[in-house]
């Protein structure tokens, strides 16, 4: 099967999780050395993935471990589960 | 690496029996290794951190006054993640008082087209180095709306597998995959945009006298 950008747009995610089968994977390589939009698409997704999961060096706040366990000492101290 | 995933669960259901069987304190153990995935995710979901504290803070007091409820089919993250979302939800719409979920419905098949810009090939990895990226990047997440932005959060960002994902958004595998399909491509759109207007604002600025 010949693969239009549609298809491309739609099975985006899935390639990039590895998550499409073997055949599919080949169509879809084979559309994007053809289609310069698609390799675009796909290359800048993919960039943008990257860049975000790199964003998890933002630290918790000052303090905050110290604020959690003061306020679940007060709840600890004085309930149980459920 | 299968079996340290296995050995993690099975450690923590026994430390969830011995809490239910009185020993509050070890509570703070079982919540140890999640205190950042938590606040990140309440943080990604509200942008405000004093807010997101808050809300982290309630998700663990719920998840403890509620551990007897936690059916071990998932995994603790997994349910304590859904509680923290579902805190975020109540939070934002607490916030505002028009709920804007109605004006964006969450038509996931609605059919779409990304954005094409002339000269986006590149999003140079590079950049990722860069603090301005990193702003921009954290600007077009706030901008997604809040279905986007929660999906990006938990797949993305915190790196949970699809059906993980789906699960604590209470979506199928295949609506959480076509979402996450919509909210990549849109924050890349979000993203690209803004490169573009900083470096043709950085250009008109060389250029003038």
């Amino acid at each position: 099967m010949k693969f239009d950008c549609k298809h491309i747009w739609r099975e985006l995610s899935n390639y990039l999780d590895g998550e499409v089968p073997p055949e599919v994977r080949r169509d879809i390589e084979a559309h994007v050395a053809q289609c310069r939009h698609c390799a675009a698409l796909l290359d800048s997704t993919h960039n943008v993935i990257v860049l975000i999961a790199d964003e998890r060096r933002l630290e918790l706040p000052v303090g905050f471990s110290a604020r959690l366990r003061e306020r679940l000492e007060r709840e600890l101290a004085t309930s149980k589960p459920d | 690496m299968p079996d340290l995933l296995a050995d993690k669960k099975d450690r923590e259901f026994k430390l969830i029996d011995r809490i239910l069987s009185g020993h509050n304190e070890g509570f703070y153990e079982l919540i140890a290794p999640y205190q950042r995935r938590v606040y990140m995710t309440a943080f990604d979901i509200l942008q405000v951190e004093a807010d997101a504290e808050e809300v982290a803070q309630e998700a663990f007091l719920k998840a403890f006054r509620n551990l007897r409820s936690f059916r071990r089919e998932a995994q603790f993250s997994t349910w304590l993640l859904r509680i923290t979302v579902n805190e975020a939800r109540m939070r934002l719409r607490q916030r505002r008082e028009i709920s804007f979920d109605a004006v964006f419905p969450t038509k996931e098949e609605a059919d779409f087209t990304p954005i094409f810009l002339a000269d986006w090939r590149e999003i140079p990895v590079e950049a990722v180095l860069r603090e301005e990226t990193r702003r921009l990047l954290c600007e077009s997440i706030a901008a997604l709306p809040e279905h986007y932005r929660e999906i990006i959060t938990l797949r993305d960002v915190n790196g949970l597998n699809n059906a993980e994902t789906a699960e604590i958004l209470g979506l199928s595998l295949g609506n959480a995959k076509v979402r996450l399909l919509r909210a990549r491509i849109m924050l890349r759109d979000l993203f690209v945009e803004r490169l573009h207007d900083r470096r043709r604002h950085r250009l008109s600025r060389e250029v003038a006298p």
